[in-house]
Parts: structure tokens; sequence; C-alpha cells
């Protein structure tokens, strides 16, 4: 390095100090820590139970523990519900709200108001709204004649959870509005003197334009999704019969409320492998569709 | 920059444009219906949250409803929002400062090694809260333990129960805001450090004096999320909070959850309303700055 | 126009900084400068809260102002969780009043401290205590909690609606004045009220167990044990406990699954003028001695048939009054008698608590015996102590009262099992009992399933235990 360089060096470190050391302490040490207590057996009630080592045991119990399977199938479940539904009912929200039309301020604003909301109190609105009794969905669906549903209860649960995220959209659509604004009108006008009809200019001109902000959504859908606890905490408890008992809950309740520590370092661990494998199957197909530039 | 918001070109004809708004006028009608039906129960007497069929304009109107959420056994409202507040400062504050330094060292200072710490940052977003959740409580519980031993129990240095450990990670950067603030930073031109540096600064200098104030309209947005963020945040409390006295607003909703059953639906939907204000009106306020803030960052 | 921006922000600003002030001045304490403050963390809201307050400043008053104590009482919500935490943060409060169902999880993970000497020293022994709460009390032979209010678990049915169905109940040989006394003659008498309205649906039931809440607890009525400490396994395979899933899945055979479904989720919240015994929908039901409390609350007239509640004093059966009733709930194991479940609340001190000493004060102070006979007057429940005083007795809000203080004194009375992953089991036994009831899983396949994963999680708990003893790693 010359001597510019190595002066760059250092003041480039100085900057980023506090990002250092907060990484270190706040992430590189406790990953490491997490993947050590993974192999461990302690309470966190020190002096007592204080941190035993036991090999794979955590694991091996993992693989034969049907709430671990039933979280975990659970999540997916959500997600393979929640994520497309998000995509393309977020995607859509922005496209509609990209209309030259008046008042678009109002119509994005309305749309972005959800997002606002603490998820403790949209938790408790829905809950409320998904009520079998008492609440609005089954309220309207009797408008229209039609007989009312156990949102809430075992078989539905999860897909009125899906239903309730769909509400919530508003961060993602904003974040495709500002995407959208990349695409060049010339282009657009273009393609419609060629002939292009709104569909067709639609797929062949915005889409591929916009493919990165989509990778970006859909990478932060995915973390977001296997981040889910506060909802489902606060509406089912994770029930009905483990209906909804999301993966995070799962190890909020080893780690809280039995003091597993160790097995819920196990359980993390895995949680992060799977959100390895998951974004990093995103980044290799992302090279199949998502264009630069 | 922006007085009308950005779209596409003008809609050929008036059958077009009517179809676009009675489409986006459903769409938000279904948005906002919860939201009404929010006010609407937070409005109504305690028997007439269960009734059937539900009504949407309550009669009579119990504002006095709002009256009963502050003065609420269980939800001290002044005590949460005081706690939230001093919590969120603390974090707007760090979060902003300690980004902009770090966001700053991304982007105008080149050095080796920068791309990759950078990548490294970002992936750090993908970093599950339950991963760390445990091995971060029991680190700030070693560190109490060995505070103790040096100065005593109770000391200013401790961080479990005390609102340290919600506010405390802020002032070392916040990975989002790195990553908004160097966008921004790079759209500057470089003629600007140049000129500075001729003339005798410091890089420190240059931040401070030079870059800094021209990104307030970043910052703000900065701003703006981190609290947003704090005031919504119910996690991190749940895990770090026990003590009713230490409740943030987000934490002490829950106060009005029977879940024995029983739950007053009307005051629940009023205390979320109260709740709900401060970010609502601080949306309103800096709505164009917020959505145009995302935007010029390029949001990639 | 240009200037209500900043101005929303300057009251904005204001705003918060008036919560600023106002919140700080509100958290400062109340107690006496000197004294030892003493936290005390308590999962009752509302009512039962306020009744514990009650004793609480009597405390202070009194015993407190002597020794330099000063208890600080906070009513919370998810207590065993919060207790967990704040221990394993270092900062748990003095005393907990968690549940019984904790005990033995929180003392084998070495959550909470025992309390042998400090009973001894105060004079609480097993002479004083009701057997089966000072066991369930102990883990390990280590006492680790005492009791601040029990709850003797009975048979209650609705009168009135036994006299309604009179002549169909004695056309099935059954006697519409008094309660059932076999499990077999229970199920007689609760097909007899099931009815169902024109379009099919469940209008009344006789007996809904998955409505109530000792699912898990159902086994001790036929015989069941849930563990055998002589061999250490748990047995929640048992024919006892297999025989009370099958029971539990011959209500919804009964009256069909989907019906009952539906008729659950119509059901209103227990805490609300709604609550299903109340309002007749339930005729009989698993309840405690509180519910003299919550329908003299919810539904008045229920206790009120032939005076106001405040003459019934001058009736010279009180009982008479009461159009609901109470009885020892049947057993299935032919000449057993008087078999019941016995829950509590429990007091126990954290490990690490500050001042463990003074909190045991406290605790001694709502064992002593005419606390407790006032604070369980209050709460409308039983005394958890041998002796229960005459005038105890008489003035107790729930004129069956005698009745559950001869259950919990039973030579068969069930409290919580000793078993440290007890949470786990519940929690598989209350999803055993939805299984069966709601999707028509096989019982014998419902509790072999939950012996089988219990059992694993049990031995691992004890593989791991003899690991510690054996390193010395407490």
């Amino acid at each position: 390095m010359t001597r510019e360089q190595r002066r760059n060096f250092f003041k480039g470190m100085a900057f980023l100090t506090p990002w250092l050391v907060g990484f270190a302490v706040f992430t590189a040490i406790p990953i490491g820590l997490s993947f050590y207590y993974s192999f461990c057996d302690f309470a966190l009630t020190a002096p007592r139970r204080a941190p035993l080592w036991i090999g794979l045991d955590n694991y091996r119990q993992l693989i034969h523990d049907a709430l671990f399977w039933k979280s975990l199938g659970n999540t997916l479940y959500y997600a393979a519900m929640a994520l497309p539904a998000g995509m393309l009912v977020s995607l859509g929200l922005a496209l509609i709200l990209n209309a030259n039309v008046r008042g678009q301020t109002v119509y994005r604003a309305i749309i972005f108001l959800p997002s606002l909301i603490p998820a403790i109190a949209s938790a408790m609105l829905w809950l409320w709204m998904f009520n079998a009794r008492l609440g609005l969905l089954n309220y309207l669906l009797g408008w229209i004649g039609l007989p009312g549903v156990n949102w809430l209860g075992e078989q539905w649960a999860m897909p009125s959870l899906a239903l309730m995220s769909l509400w919530g959209v508003g961060n993602t659509v904003i974040i495709y509005l500002a995407g959208l604004q990349d695409v060049p009108r010339e282009l657009l006008e273009a393609a419609e003197i060629d002939g292009a009809g709104p569909l067709r200019r639609l797929v062949s001109v915005t889409l591929p334009i916009l493919t990165p902000v989509i990778f970006f959504n859909l990478i932060m859908a995915i973390i977001g999704t296997f981040s889910i606890l506060t909802v489902p905490y606060i509406m089912t408890q994770g029930g009905p019969n483990n209906a909804t008992y999301f993966y995070t809950f799962f190890n909020y309740d080893q780690a809280f409320k039995f003091l597993h520590m160790g097995y819920a370092s196990a359980i993390a661990w895995i949680q992060l492998a799977i959100t390895l494998v998951l974004t990093g199957t995103a980044f290799w197909s992302a090279k199949k569709w998502v264009h630069y530039g | 920059m922006m007085t009308a918001p950005a779209t596409t070109r003008p809609l050929g004809n008036r059958w077009n444009a009517m179809m676009v708004h009675l489409g986006l006028i459903c769409v938000c009608a279904g948005y906002l219906l919860p939201f009404i039906w929010m006010c609407s129960t937070s409005l109504k007497a305690v028997e007439q949250t269960t009734e059937i069929p539900p009504r949407f304009v309550p009669h009579p109107l119990r504002t006095d409803n709002y009256v009963k959420v502050f003065t609420h056994p269980s939800f001290h409202a002044v005590l949460f929002a005081r706690n939230t507040l001093v919590i969120a400062i603390f974090t707007v504050l760090g979060t902003t400062l300690s980004s902009a330094i770090v966001a700053y060292g991304f982007a105008r200072i080149p050095f080796h090694g920068r791309g990759i710490l950078f990548g490294i940052m970002l992936a750090t977003i993908m970093i599950p809260f339950p991963v760390t959740m445990v091995s971060v409580f029991r680190i700030f519980r070693w560190m109490d333990a060995h505070t103790a031993r040096w100065f005593g129990p109770d000391n200013a240095l401790q961080m479990l129960g005390t609102f340290k450990p919600l506010w405390l990670p802020a002032w070392f950067g916040s990975a989002f805001s790195i990553f908004l603030l160097r966008q921004f930073f790079m759209t500057l031109p470089k003629e600007l450090s140049e000129a500075a540096k001729i003339d005798g600064c410091s890089e420190w200098g240059i931040f401070w004096r030079v870059i800094l104030p021209l990104t307030k309209p970043v910052l703000a947005v900065v701003a703006l999320f981190s609290f947003m963020n704090v005031w919504n945040d119910f996690l991190a409390p749940l895990v770090y909070i026990q003590r009713p006295e230490q409740y943030t607003l987000a934490l002490g909703l829950e106060a009005f959850q029977n879940k024995v059953g029983g739950s007053e639906w009307n005051l629940l939907m009023a205390a979320s309303i109260v709740v709900c204000l401060p970010t609502l009106i601080l949306f309103f306020l800096a709505q164009r700055t917020f959505i145009e803030g995302i935007a010029t960052t390029g949001g990639k | 126009m240009k200037f209500v921006k900043p101005v929303i922000f300057a009251m904005l600003a204001v705003v918060a900084g008036v919560f600023l002030i106002l919140g700080s001045r509100q958290s400062a304490s109340k107690a006496p400068p000197g004294f030892t403050v003493v936290e005390y963390w308590e999962k009752w809201v509302g009512p039962e809260a306020a009744q514990m307050q009650i004793i609480v400043d009597d405390f202070n008053k009194t015993v407190g102002r002597q020794k330099k104590i000063y208890v600080h009482f906070m009513s919370m919500t998810d207590i065993d969780q919060k207790t967990l935490m704040a221990t394993a943060a270092g900062v748990p409060p003095d005393i907990t009043g968690a549940w019984d169902n904790q005990i033995a999880q929180f003392a084998a993970i070495g959550a909470v401290e025992p309390m042998d000497d400090l009973a001894a020293a105060h004079g609480i022994t097993a002479d004083y205590y009701l057997p089966v709460f000072w066991n369930a009390c102990h883990y390990n032979g280590h006492l680790y909690a005492l009791v601040s209010t029990p709850g003797t678990v009975a048979l209650i049915y609705n009168k009135r609606i036994f006299q309604q169905c009179a002549g169909q109940l004695r056309a099935a040989g059954l006697d519409p004045d008094r309660a059932p006394r076999t499990i077999d003659e229970f199920d007689r008498y609760a097909a007899v009220f099931d009815s169902k309205n024109p379009d099919g649906q469940i209008d009344r039931a006789g007996f809904c167990p998955v409505q109530g809440w000792y699912v898990p607890q159902e086994s001790f009525w036929f015989g069941g044990n849930l563990f055998d400490p002589a061999s250490d396994r748990l047995t929640l395979d048992s024919p006892a406990t297999l025989h009370a899933f099958q029971w539990i899945q011959n209500f919804s055979k009964q009256l069909g699954q989907q019906s009952l479904m539906e008729f659950q989720f119509s059901l209103g919240n227990f805490d609300s003028p709604q609550n299903p015994f109340l309002v007749g929908k339930l005729v009989m039901q698993q309840q405690g001695p509180w519910m003299a409390n919550y329908i003299a609350h919810l539904q008045p007239s229920l206790s009120e048939a032939l005076c106001p509640k405040s003459e019934e004093w001058k009736l010279p059966d009180r009982t008479a009054n009461y159009v609901w009733g109470v009885a020892p709930f049947p057993s299935a194991v032919p000449g057993q008698q008087d078999v019941s479940y016995n829950s509590f609340d429990a007091l126990m001190i954290p490990t690490g608590a500050r001042h463990k000493n003074e909190a045991f004060e406290f605790i001694a102070y709502v064992n002593r015996q005419d606390v407790a006979e006032k604070l369980n007057t209050m709460h409308s429940k039983n005394l958890q102590l041998r002796h229960a005083s005459e005038a105890f007795l008489k003035h107790h809000p729930n004129p069956y009262i005698a009745i559950y203080q001869e259950l919990a004194a039973s030579p068969n009375a069930h409290s919580v099992p000793a078993i440290p992953i007890w949470t786990e089991v519940f929690k598989e036994l209350t999803d055993a009992g939805q299984a069966v009831s709601v999707e028509g899983v096989e019982p014998l396949v419902a509790v072999r399933q939950a012996q089988q994963r219990m059992q694993a999680q049990y031995d691992r708990f004890h593989r791991i235990e003899t690991e510690r003893q054996r390193l010395g790693i407490n």
C-alpha cells in the first residue's frame, strides 16, 4: 500500500469504529457464543445451571421434537401464502398508485398508514376484526349473505394472518414507487408508439427495469417472514392447538418461558442456516432474472 | 424537489382515469375500513362492543373512554409515554450520529476492504433477532456481574434492568440508516471534499462542516424512521423490560388484553389510537420528506 | 401557511417535554426512608389484585412498620415469563406470585430459592398445612414455595335446570334433587341436559370438558396419577389416563364434533355476563370456590333466589338462596370418594432476590391464620391450613365452602405433580385434549404419543442432571 492508501485505510477505519465495535459486541461475538451455547445446556440463573457441554444432544432432541417440525412447517406454510400474495399485491398497488390521476398523494398516504401502527395495536385491532361472533369481517360477510368464518380457528388462523399481512404492505409499496420513478418515460413512450399495449409495456419494459427492486423486496420479505413474532404472540399465542406456532415463537418459548438457553441457541442457529440458504438461493437465482443498469 | 408525485404520462381519456380512480377508491376503502372500525369501537360503551350485529356509529358517543385510558389502573399513559420518549430520544440521537459517521467512512474515503466490510454490514440486516437475542442478553449479564463486583450493585453501568439495552446498540450504527446515508453521500460531488482539503480541513472537519449540513433532509428521514421503529417496537422491550414502571407504550397496551377473556375492547382501541397518534402526526407533517427521502437515495 | 408545520412540531416537542417531566415524577417510590423495600410481583389484576393490596397495606402498617419492611405490590400479566426473564437478567423481584404449575419447573432450573429454614423459623411446618398443599410446595425434598390462595376444584351445577328437567331425569332413573355421585351417573345426567335447537345447533350442553380448565388433570378422577415417584416415570399412558381421554372424547362424539366446535366459539367469555354457566349454556362444570365471587359480580340474581344476599344469614339453610350447588366431582373408581384437584397460587422467592429474609416475613404473614382467612374470604377460596375457624366457614361468601375444605383434607386430594417439566406436560396434555375432542384422534394414540415425547424429555432432563452432579457444575 502506498502512504496515501495507508492513511486512507486508517481514516476509513476510524470513521467505521462505531460500527466495528458494535458489530463485534452485538453481532459477531453473540453469533459465535450462540454457536457454542447450542452445544450446551444452561439456564442463565447464575450461579446455578452454568453452561454444561452436552455435544450434539440439543440438535438430536430437536430432530425428535414434534414442536420443532410443527413450527417450521407453520412458518413455511405462512411464507408460501404471504410471500407471493404480498409481492403481487404490493407491486399491483404500486402500479396503480403510479398512474397519473389527481389525489395520488392522498391515496398513497392511505395505503402507507397501516405500516405506521405499532404491531401490537394492529394485532389487537385484527384480533377484534377476526372475532367469530363480534368481528367486522363476519359482519360484512353476513351482509352479503355468506356464513361467518372461524377466522382464528385452527383451520383458518394461518391464512388469516397471511391476509392480515397484506394490510401492512405500505412499506414495500413505497419502495416500488421509488423504483418506478426510474423507468424512463421515453422508453415507455417509444414502446407505445411501436404499438405495445399497456400489458405488453408492463411486462417488457417496466418489470425488467424493476427487477433489482423486486429482488430487494423479496429478500426483505423473506427476512420479515422468518422474524414474525409480535402478531401471533398477541393475537393467538401460537394457537389454537399450535396452528400459528411460528418458529420464532418456538425459539422465544424455549429461551424465555422454559429457560432452556442452550436448546434455544440451537433453534436460533438452525434459523440462521435456513435464512442463509433461502437468501443464498435468492441471490443465486438473481443472476437469471435481475437486470442491473 | 418534487411538487407533484412523479407518475406515468397523463392517461388518454377520462374513462381510463375514472376506472383508475374507482379502483383506488375501492382499495383505499378496504385499507381504511379497519381504521374506521378502530375509531368507532373506541367511542363505544363496553356493552355495545359485544353487540350482535355490531354497529358502526356508536350511540351514545363515549368520548370519556379516552379519559378512562389515561386514568386506567394498569395503563399509566403518562409514565409509559415518558419511558418510550426517553428510549426514543437516546436511540434517535445515537442512530443519526453514529450512522452518519460510519456512512461517511463507507462513502467518502476510498480504502482497502471497504467493499467487503460494506457487504458484511448489509448482510447483518439478514440476521434475525432471535439468533443474537440470548447471547446479547448473556453478554449484558456478564457485564453487569463484573461491574457489580467492582462498583457494587445498582451502579450506573448496569445494563439489565435499565433502558440501556434498548438504546445503546443504536449508538453503534444501524445498518439500514448507514445504507441510506451512504447512498446519499455518494451522490455529493467529490469537488466539495477536495476544495475543503485544499483549505486545510481534516477529514473530520470535512465531515462535520461541509458534508453534514448538506445532509439535513436525509438525516431527518433517518431520524424519523428511527423514531417510529422505537415507538412501535414491542419485542425488544418484551425481552429487556420486566418492571411495570419501566414499560413502554407498546408493552403497556398488552395490559388491556385480558387473556382470561372479557377484554375491554373499547378502551383497548382508544388506547391504541392514543399510542398511534404521534407517529401518525409526524408522518403527515413529514410525508413528502419521507417518500422523497427513499426515492432520492435510490432504494436499491 | 408556512408557519403551520414548525408550530405543530413545536407543540409536539412541548407535549413530549410535559410527558417527560410528569412521567419522571410518577415513578418515585412511596416507601418510608430507611425501610427495606420488598418487591412483590403478582399475577392478579382487577378486584383480586385490589384485595391483595389490602393485605399488603395491612402488613405495611403492622409487621412492616415494626421490622422496617415496606412491601411494594405490583400486578402484571405473564408473571411466569416475566419472573424468569428478570431472574435471568439478574434483577428479579423479591417475591413472585406465580402459579402452582411453576414450582417444580422453577426449582429444577434453579430459578427460586429454598425456604426450609425460614419456614421452620416461623413455625410453618407440615402440621400447620394440609398435606396436599404442603407436598406440592416441595421439590426434591426442599420447600420452594408457600401458598397465598388455594383453589380446590369440585362440581358446580345449576339446580334450577336440574329442577326444570326433573321429569326427564326421573324417567332416566336419576334424582333431580342431588348431584351425580359416580362418573357413569354423571354421563347420564349430562346426556339429559344436552339439547339442540331446531336447526341442529347445540343450544345447551350438560358438560363440556374441553371448555374447562382442567383437561390435563382429569386423570385424577379416574384413579390416575400422571407420575409415579417410585419408578420415576411419567404415567401419561396409564389405563386411568386413557380412560379419562376416552371420557373426554365421548362428549364430542355425543354432541357431534362439528356442532361442538361451533357451540364452543359461540360461548361468551368467563369473566363476562355471558359466562356459559351463568347463562345456562353449560349445566355442570369443574370449578373452584371463587365462582361465588364471579357469580355475585356478574349475575347476582343466581345467588338471591329467596332474598338479597345480605339477608340470607336469617335463612335456616343458606344454600336455599342459591340457584347453583356444589358437590365433590364424581370419581370413576368404584368406592373412591372425595377426589379433587387442588390448585393454588404460590409465593416464591427468585434466585438472586435482594431481600430474601424480609420477603419471607411477608410470605409468613400471608400464611398467618387470621390473615389467610381474611384473604381467602375476600377471594372466596378455601384454606391451605389444617384448621379453619368457625367464623371463616360460617361467613364465607361461598355457602359450600365446607365441602371444599373437606375435599382438600381428604386422602384423595391431588395437586400438581412434582415434575420438573410439568409446564411442558401440561401443554402436551392440553393439546392431547384438543386432539381427541376436536380432531377425533384415537385416545390411545394421543396418550401414547404424549407419554413418549414427555418421557423422552424427562429422561433427557435426568441425564443432564446426573452429568451436572457428576461434574459438580450446579
